[in-house]
């Protein structure tokens, strides 16, 4: 009976395995196909030299892309360029979101309304939301924020057009489409903490800081983690904003690894370096999920 | 007790100021999209303007209508996500239910999949499709949209499948109903919504998509967000017509995302909630 049984079950297993093996089949060969064969492409293209404005000069280039990078200054700029970029709009977006959150918690009502208005620009291309920016909140004279600098006495100024505040925009733009994605996030969390550990720490007399800092925080810390997991992921590929609003100018003031490996690629055609460049933004990716997800499973 | 009443009045006055910031500039285009174009550059701007649906009939019928892109990001977008479906929902389940052999690291696989950037990936697909003469053509993009949309659906649907009760698909299974029978008649029905879901934003990021469009489509395949982006690099000045198009263009994921709002979060932090636990 026993020996019957464990048979008819490790058939049944094994038919279990065959069937689910089927279902996975299909979706992990499109993604081999789709995402795995052209990483391999693309470094297998970082050797070489194609350079489509001067297509009689290519071939096998080896290393040679990569020694480039060390003595191109555009390289090392784009690279701080976008570790600026993605530390500032991450700290920027967490530090708002929550305050955000804590705020709106203490709310009686509207919350909802609140809600909907903080997924305007999430679902907002982002295209859509650099050619926005670009032009009715940005632009010198009649964009939203002139006015309001107008108006408040600090004069006009070409947001896009003076180099720093180019790179200042960029992230508040950055900032402004995504900082409702940690506030809904982290509003979620903290509308699902328990109300009594509250009563038991007011009863300590603990005050409204000591509360935050050694209750609240602990508790909310694994949303924070996530959220700076998924906006470091989203900040690293940001593309499309930028490049609506200032292309990655003016100059390379806002020209980040992404706009330069794009630029040096389609607008340059040196698609050999472009991908040498693009590999070395997957080595920083890879190497920063990795480093998070280590600091995620640690605990 | 007055002192309580004005931190409140404090408290919801800061949140409508936070409404305003990030409903305004939406607002402030919607409004613009029915001015004339020297209302437009009036200082200081004015609320009160006689409005007009020139703009409007511009975009959709004039020399330069947006109607064929609207078309050409709906056939991207609706077959993109069709395809998507079809492929993680079958995935999506053996790696939620089944005993799929390297379960873990396949599960790992199609998280790592989703983190690369598309920069990181155009200029193979790119070449590739240049070869095989996919460039400008529906098919082409179409199948490079999977990249992106296939992991972030698997992961998704998987957590919807966690949610059913295991028992519903024992008591399948011991009806001799084949393994493929239980899944479509017992389990798929089970996860409806979350199919909906899934399909909502999925179609909503293909529909937003614009890297992969702007190098890889062309004259035939032409979706809004490039379509946008090429208006204004010639039309410099006419914001009303822009802002009439962006309204056009962005009008279906507005609708979108507020049809399924009470799911975005699950939707925004899908994979990461997972995939590190594991």
């Amino acid at each position: 009976m026993a020996v019957t049984g464990s048979t008819i079950r490790s058939a049944s297993d094994r038919r279990e395995r065959r069937f689910a093996l089927l279902l996975f089949a299909p979706a992990f060969i499109a993604l081999v196909v789709s995402t795995t064969a052209p990483l391999v492409y693309l470094v297998w293209t970082s050797l070489m030299r194609i350079d489509l404005a001067m297509p009689f000069l290519s071939g096998f280039a080896g290393a040679e892309n990569y020694a480039k990078m060390g003595a191109d200054p555009r390289f090392w700029n784009s690279l701080w360029l976008t570790l600026l970029y993605t530390a500032s709009t991450v700290v920027l977006q967490v530090a708002l979101g929550l305050s955000l959150a804590l705020l709106v918690l203490r709310i009686p009502r509207g919350q909802a309304a609140l809600r909907i208005a903080a997924i305007l620009p999430i679902v907002l291309a982002p295209v859509v939301v650099g050619l926005f920016w670009r032009t009715l909140v940005l632009s010198p004279d009649v964009g939203l924020v002139d006015v309001v600098t107008r108006a408040l006495g600090f004069g006009s100024h070409n947001w896009l057009g003076d180099p720093q505040l180019a790179l200042i925009s960029v992230i508040a733009i950055h900032t402004w489409q995504w900082t409702p994605f940690a506030f809904l996030v982290l509003l979620a969390s903290l509308s699902s903490l328990p109300p009594d550990v509250y009563e038991a720490a007011r009863i300590d007399r603990a005050d409204a800081w000591q509360r935050f800092r050694h209750i609240t925080l602990p508790l909310i810390r694994p949303a924070i983690v996530i959220v700076v997991i998924m906006r470091t992921m989203i900040a690293l590929s940001a593309f499309a904003a930028i490049f609506a609003a200032t292309g990655g100018g003016p100059g390379t003031a806002t020209e980040i690894l992404n706009l330069y490996a794009y630029r040096t690629s389609f607008s340059e055609l040196n698609l050999g370096y472009g991908a040498s460049l693009a590999v070395v933004l997957l080595v920083i990716t890879l190497g920063v999920s990795l480093l998070m997800f280590r600091v995620r499973t640690r605990r | 007790m007055s002192g309580r009443r004005f931190r409140t009045v404090l408290l919801v006055a800061l949140a409508a100021l936070l409404l305003a910031v990030w409903a305004f500039p939406v607002l402030w285009a919607l409004l613009t999209s029915f001015k004339t174009e020297r209302d437009v550059l009036a200082y200081p701007p004015t609320l009160f303007f006689e409005p007009t649906l020139s703009n409007y009939r511009d975009v959709m019928f004039g020399s330069a209508s947006l109607l064929p892109n609207l078309l050409s990001s709906t056939i991207l977008a609706g077959v993109s996500t069709l395809f998507t479906l079809l492929f993680a929902v079958p995935a999506a389940y053996a790696l939620a239910r089944l005993d799929l052999p390297a379960k873990r690291a396949s599960g790992f696989y199609v998280l790592a999949t989703q983190m690369l950037p598309p920069v990181g990936l155009i200029i193979p697909y790119y070449l590739v499709l240049q070869r095989v003469g996919g460039l400008d053509t529906y098919g082409g993009l179409i199948a490079i949209y999977l990249t992106f949309s296939l992991p972030f659906a698997i992961w998704l649907m998987v957590s919807y499948f966690e949610d059913i009760p295991r028992e519903m698909e024992e008591a399948a299974l011991l009806d001799r109903a084949g393994r493929l029978r239980a899944l479509w008649y017992v389990i798929l029905p089970q996860v409806r919504g979350g199919i909906a879901v899934t399909t909502i934003f999925v179609f909503l990021n293909a529909w937003n998509e614009f890297l992969f469009a702007v190098v890889l489509g062309g004259n035939r395949v032409r979706p809004v967000t490039v379509a946008m982006f090429n208006y204004i690099s010639v039309e410099q000045t006419l914001w009303a017509k822009l802002a009439a198009g962006a309204m056009l263009a962005m009008a279906p994921v507005i609708v979108l995302g507020l049809l399924a709002q009470r799911h975005i979060v699950k939707g925004l932090t899908v994979g990461a909630v997972k995939g590190g636990g594991r």
